[in-house]
């Protein structure tokens, strides 16, 4: 079953008068344990698809459930606990807050989400798994692009979401950290049935893909 | 400080438990310049309650020691105000030629026994007891008879006291006198109401001054970290919960600044020299304190508004 699907998806912006259509007639779908890579230049509607298969905008037309269920319908408190409860955003910058330490950070989805998060034993396998087990103790600033890139996976599976949207997760990382990073979001998916969408500029990627798609002025195609 | 000096001039006034004050009616509300007559005393039929007052500035000097301005308050012996005399040491006069003085005589070097001139009148006084905490219009009282009273003033025979102090609200309506509120009569005291409205100013503006520096700062802050908190917004954190969290880091704040200054004011009672009006009453730096807290709350709300319409797209790159 398609835990996020995106159906006959249309965006548009309106400045004034004029109007730029970001996403036209967009359908999409990603099963768990998927690895999905959405592709294109920039300002070819990505970030777009991101914030609205995400919850974040409100699509002109068309529909996108999550787990069934339809998030244009939902107001914006549900939206809210919808990204919480199901949606894991790894984003370029500012993922992790700065004055939290890295085990701090899982204390602040502790205090906002009382349940479903992962147990300690739980959480201990996945930093193993990301090999930042000795770290939680540093801020982010102390920790190296890749750790912080990894910090942030972990932030974002704590909660233990169906869904992980990654913006540009290898910006700024070498060739070797680039398969690190794409070999453990495969690993992820695979061992822990998540749908992962990632959202790249990023060729070194696609190995680790199930599947690639290409948006260009709004238009999603998949790669055959 | 300005309750400090507030009380330096009512001080003496508070100790007396003063409800009304009856004055001649042409005195501009004025215990100094009040005279009246022993017609008008007589008249008045005065209870347990009332006292009956004459008051004059008097320069108290002693021999080889500092002039003091102070003011001369005439009692008689058998009315409430000489008889609950707040006596620290020594005890009340017995006779016209002793007095009973503030104890700023003694931070100037004046001792119990010693004998000070009045208005360099010929006839020396002896100290025979200390009060506390007794002045009027910021001097230092001078407790005596009001046979001495009569002498330092110079009045005609017919005068008999300056006003009627009376615990009660009493309005004995006598020919050509008034009765005045303890308010009306203290508000009326010289310079008081102006400089308190200075202090009251000065005091406004502190607060406005304390509101715009925490609402700054804390503005300030919740910029730099706007792109987190819309990455927060953007992982579905509540906004209350960010709203919530500036508020508790406003209060944190002040209540720490607070605290700072509560420190720094028991540090300053300690150490402030007595000659300084300052007084550090609980009843004062409570409801100052509570304001400073409101303040800091009041500060926080533009912050909280700004994070409450915070777009969590702008946490998303392009």
């Amino acid at each position: 079953m398609s835990v996020l699907t995106l159906t006959n998806v249309s965006k548009t912006y309106e400045h004034g008068e004029a109007s730029v259509q970001a996403l036209r007639n967009v359908n999409f779908s990603i099963d768990a344990g998927e690895v999905i890579l959405i592709m294109g230049p920039s300002g070819a509607g990505k970030s777009t698809f991101l914030t609205t298969a995400g919850g974040l905008l409100s699509p002109t037309s068309g529909t996108v459930q999550v787990e069934g269920q339809e998030i244009s319908r939902l107001s914006p408190k549900e939206r809210d606990a919808l990204r919480l409860h199901k949606i894991g955003f790894i984003l370029q910058a500012y993922n992790l807050v700065p004055y939290l330490t890295i085990s701090e950070q899982f204390k602040l989805v502790d205090h906002v989400k009382k349940e479903g998060n992962l147990s300690a034993d739980d959480l201990q396998a996945l930093l193993a798994q990301l090999d930042i087990s000795n770290l939680v103790n540093k801020y982010p600033q102390e920790l190296s692009g890749g750790q912080q890139q990894r910090a942030a996976i972990a932030r974002a599976l704590y909660a233990d979401p169906a869904v992980i949207m990654a913006d540009e997760p290898t910006a700024s990382l070498d060739s070797e950290r680039v398969a690190e990073v794409g070999q453990l979001f495969k690993d992820l998916a695979k061992q822990r049935q998540k749908a992962i969408i990632l959202v790249t500029h990023d060729d070194r990627l696609t190995k680790y893909a199930d599947h690639i798609y290409d948006m260009l002025d709004g238009r999603l195609t998949k790669r055959q | 400080m300005s309750v400090g000096l507030a009380n330096k001039n009512t001080s003496a006034l508070k100790s007396w438990h003063l409800q009304t004050v009856v004055l001649n009616k042409h005195s501009n509300v004025s215990l100094t310049q009040s005279l009246l007559t022993q017609d008008q005393l007589d008249q008045a039929k005065l209870s347990k309650k009332e006292a009956v007052v004459g008051q004059t500035p008097v320069a108290a000097k002693g021999k080889n020691l500092t002039t003091v301005s102070s003011q001369f308050i005439g009692l008689n012996k058998d009315e409430y105000i000489f008889k609950n005399l707040p006596i620290t040491r020594g005890r009340k006069p017995k006779k016209d030629t002793e007095i009973v003085v503030d104890d700023a005589f003694a931070q100037k070097g004046y001792h119990l026994g010693d004998k000070i001139k009045l208005n360099d009148t010929a006839r020396k006084y002896k100290i025979v007891g200390w009060v506390h905490h007794n002045e009027i219009n910021i001097a230092p009282v001078v407790y005596g008879s009001l046979k001495t009273w009569k002498k330092l003033r110079n009045v005609m025979p017919t005068v008999a006291a300056s006003g009627i102090v009376s615990k009660r609200n009493f309005k004995p309506g006598i020919k050509g006198t008034k009765s005045y509120q303890q308010q009306t009569f203290i508000q009326k005291l010289p310079g008081y109401r102006d400089q308190n409205m200075t202090f009251m100013m000065m005091i406004v503006f502190l607060f406005v001054i304390s509101l715009i520096i925490v609402a700054v700062f804390l503005y300030i802050l919740t910029m730099q970290k706007l792109p987190n908190f819309a990455v927060l917004r953007a992982q579905g954190i509540p906004s209350k919960v960010l709203v919530s969290a500036t508020i508790w880091q406003s209060l944190i704040l002040v209540l720490s600044g607070v605290v700072l200054g509560l420190a720094g004011l028991a540090l300053s009672a300690k150490f402030m020299p007595a000659a300084v009006p300052m007084s550090f009453s609980p009843a004062i730096w409570i409801p100052a304190s509570l304001g400073m807290v409101i303040m800091g709350l009041i500060g926080a709300v533009l912050p909280a508004v700004k994070i409450a319409r915070l777009n969590p797209l702008s946490g998303i790159g392009g």
